[in-house]
């Protein structure tokens, strides 16, 4: 049992999780920047699942790794505008596109894997450029930050910093301000004399940028391969956490390690043949009660306020 | 009725579109469009095996795509159907494995209600998290879904495990089988049960004062408040609903389907219903063409896949695509306004 414990928190537990939150929290961060005008980015997870492919089609076709996470934000770019224009122009509901879209994307790759690719399923490239990692080669390897920063790739470390740039856009920049106030009260927005609809297609882009590279991370740096529905829910958990955090990029970054951890820990627990099942559940669950909790912290707030006028 | 009208001609048109995206695409992949859509056709109707697995395919597609559109109903998004109906299947798997001694008629009717008791008690978790802490349900739902795969997951290779090799529980016993028809086709009577249950929903919703309860306090909980409906209750009353006939389709496809719980066999099944119901604008009357057109679209697949180069993605694309323009509202106004005000320039130009 300590032995297990002991496997769990480590170094090498922790230096996973930074992996492989990195894709689900960008994913994440491109339904932070969406929801604070409002937006519920339900189709992030299809932007995610083109983005990888784009990614490893350009990168493989191209011979470069820039290629191809470019590929997965202009695609990432031409999704998310293509919903903004349904939600904004075409007074569609946004979770109905979106659904609509993940499945779009889901049959899309499966498609594009078959005719592009000639591939059926799984797309495993030899020499496959991708993203480079970073060596630190200044460190120790032995020591405690050597090992806790070894390995990461290129996207790591920008996923990371985006989590504090966003936070900065989002509550230091007058832009940040303006996005807010338009998710807060359109109409407050709008009178105010801010252009709601450019914002809102502003968000949505600055989304598209992010999912789409959170999909090419995902196919052409924590892997490199494409598999048939390859992000297989990551899009949904970077919603959930982006609820988590209450759409604060922090927090958010808080809730998106809470997966990466779940799932790093999941992969050790099942060498002690522990059913990992059970472990991938808890993230779920977790936000599940967060969410709640928070409401009803927020409900029991409203009622004593209430109350005292 | 003006309204009613407009709706026909948003999916009439994009119908036409997504058709003509599908024949360019064909035309591309090098196919004669004719060929391909003749042996869609064929594929879905031509024969008893081919007729029989657009009927397999229905009567998932129609139940989900009921249960979700009963969800809208008192004003919920209810996602959470796919956790119902894998929560539903494995609990008739189960029933159907493990319980002996029953004549046919108690064992199958044991097995179906076990599993809408589970998937209407599943979907009771987001229903009472709305309510009464209004926490956003598409978010839970869909939180709740990925939760019931891992815990079904976990059930079919641990404790309910058939240990044959694949992610399965023991096939379930003869006396829990429902019968199939048109064989060799997988097409079974659980296709009346539905069709029994369509039904019955209709019924509640059109005629009875529970049924306008029920509609009511999701229309306006306020309204229904004041007119002494509790509003509150009605609400979770239709989630239960839901998530009953979510639990259900899962049951039925277990016992007249598969004969076991397979982890995986449902690739988001709910969700095409729920997109069904999305089509047919959560309208109950018009879900039962829309569900058996996409079956039969999606039963067809198969054979053009076999017959041609297409992928039978192509397919699901077109669905989807159909879905979107389907779903954008304006889209039609647009173009409609666009053909008036060129109709009154060429009138002024007389």
């Amino acid at each position: 049992m300590l032995d297990i414990l002991q496997n769990l928190i480590s170094l090498d537990v922790l230096n996973a999780t930074i992996r492989i939150t990195t894709p689900i929290l960008l994913v994440a961060l491109s339904a932070v920047i969406t929801q604070k005008a409002n937006i519920l980015n339900i189709g992030a997870e299809g932007i995610m699942l083109l983005g990888a492919f784009f990614g490893i089609m350009f990168s493989f076709f191209s011979g470069s790794w820039v290629v191809g996470a470019l590929a997965g934000a202009v695609i990432g770019i031409i999704a998310s505008m293509f919903m903004a224009v349904a939600h904004i122009e075409f007074k569609a509901d946004i979770f109905v596109v979106g659904m609509a879209f993940n499945i779009f994307a889901i049959a899309f790759t499966r498609f594009g894997l078959n005719t592009f690719l000639n591939s059926t399923g799984i797309f495993t490239p030899q020499n496959l450029s991708t993203i480079p990692k970073i060596n630190l080669s200044f460190l120790d390897p032995e020591s405690f930050i050597g090992r806790l920063l070894f390995g990461y790739s290129l996207f790591d470390y920008l996923a990371i910093a985006l989590v504090f740039i966003l936070w900065y856009v989002i509550y230091k920049t007058r832009w940040g301000l303006h996005v807010r106030s338009v998710g807060l009260n359109e109409e407050a927005a709008e009178s105010a004399g801010i252009n709601t609809k450019l914002k809102k297609y502003q968000v949505m882009f600055l989304s598209g940028i992010l999912g789409g590279l959170g999909g090419a991370h995902l196919s052409i740096g924590y892997t490199s391969v494409f598999v048939d529905n390859m992000s297989n829910g990551r899009g949904f958990a970077g919603v959930a956490a982006m609820f988590f955090g209450g759409a604060n990029p922090i927090y958010t970054w808080l809730g998106t390690l809470i997966f990466g951890f779940s799932q790093a820990s999941g992969n050790i627990l099942q060498l002690y043949d522990f059913p990992s099942q059970i472990i991938l559940m808890i993230p779920y669950l977790l936000t599940v009660v967060i969410l709640a909790f928070s409401l009803y912290r927020r409900k029991a707030k409203a009622t004593k306020r209430n109350r005292t006028f | 009725m003006k309204k009613f009208r407009n709706l026909n001609h948003n999916v009439t048109f994009s119908l036409i579109v997504a058709f003509i995206i599908g024949s360019i695409i064909i035309t591309a992949l090098g196919e004669n469009v004719f060929r391909v859509f003749g042996i869609l056709i064929s594929g879905a109707f031509d024969g008893s095996l081919k007729f029989g697995t657009t009927l397999q395919f229905f009567v998932p597609l129609f139940l989900t795509a009921i249960a979700f559109a009963v969800s809208t109903k008192v004003d919920i998004n209810n996602i959470g159907v796919e956790g119902s109906l894998l929560l539903g299947a494995i609990a008739a798997a189960v029933t159907g494995a493990y319980v002996t001694g029953l004549s046919p008629i108690f064992h199958i009717s044991l097995a179906l209600i076990i599993a809408i008791v589970v998937g209407a008690a599943w979907a009771y978790i987001p229903a009472i998290l709305k309510i009464k802490l209004n926490v956003n349900e598409i978010t839970v739902t869909i939180l709740l879904n990925y939760v019931a795969l891992y815990f079904t997951s976990f059930l079919v290779m641990g404790p309910f495990s058939a240990d044959v090799g694949a992610p399965r529980t023991m096939t379930i016993l003869d006396s829990a089988r429902i019968g199939t028809f048109l064989s060799p086709s997988k097409a079974n009577y659980g296709i009346i049960i539905a069709i029994v249950v369509y039904f019955i929903i209709l019924f509640i919703f059109s005629k009875t004062t529970f049924g306008y309860k029920i509609t009511n306090s999701g229309l306006n909980s306020k309204f229904s408040f004041f007119v002494g409906i509790n509003s509150k209750r009605m609400r979770i009353i239709g989630m239960l609903i839901s998530g009953a006939i979510g639990g259900l389709a899962g049951g039925i496809e277990v016992l007249g389907v598969y004969g076991f719980y397979l982890y995986g066999f449902s690739f988001n099944t709910a969700f095409d219903g729920m997109l069904i119901s999305l089509i047919a604008k959560n309208n109950l009357k018009k879900i039962p063409v829309i569900a058996f057109f996409i079956a039969a679209l999606k039963s067809g697949a198969l054979s053009m896949a076999r017959y041609t180069d297409i992928p039978k993605s192509t397919i699901d694309m077109l669905i989807s695509i159909f879905i979107l323009l389907v779903a954008m509202d304006g889209i039609y106004e647009v173009i409609k306004n666009m053909v008036i005000r060129k109709k009154e320039r060429e009138e002024a130009k007389c």
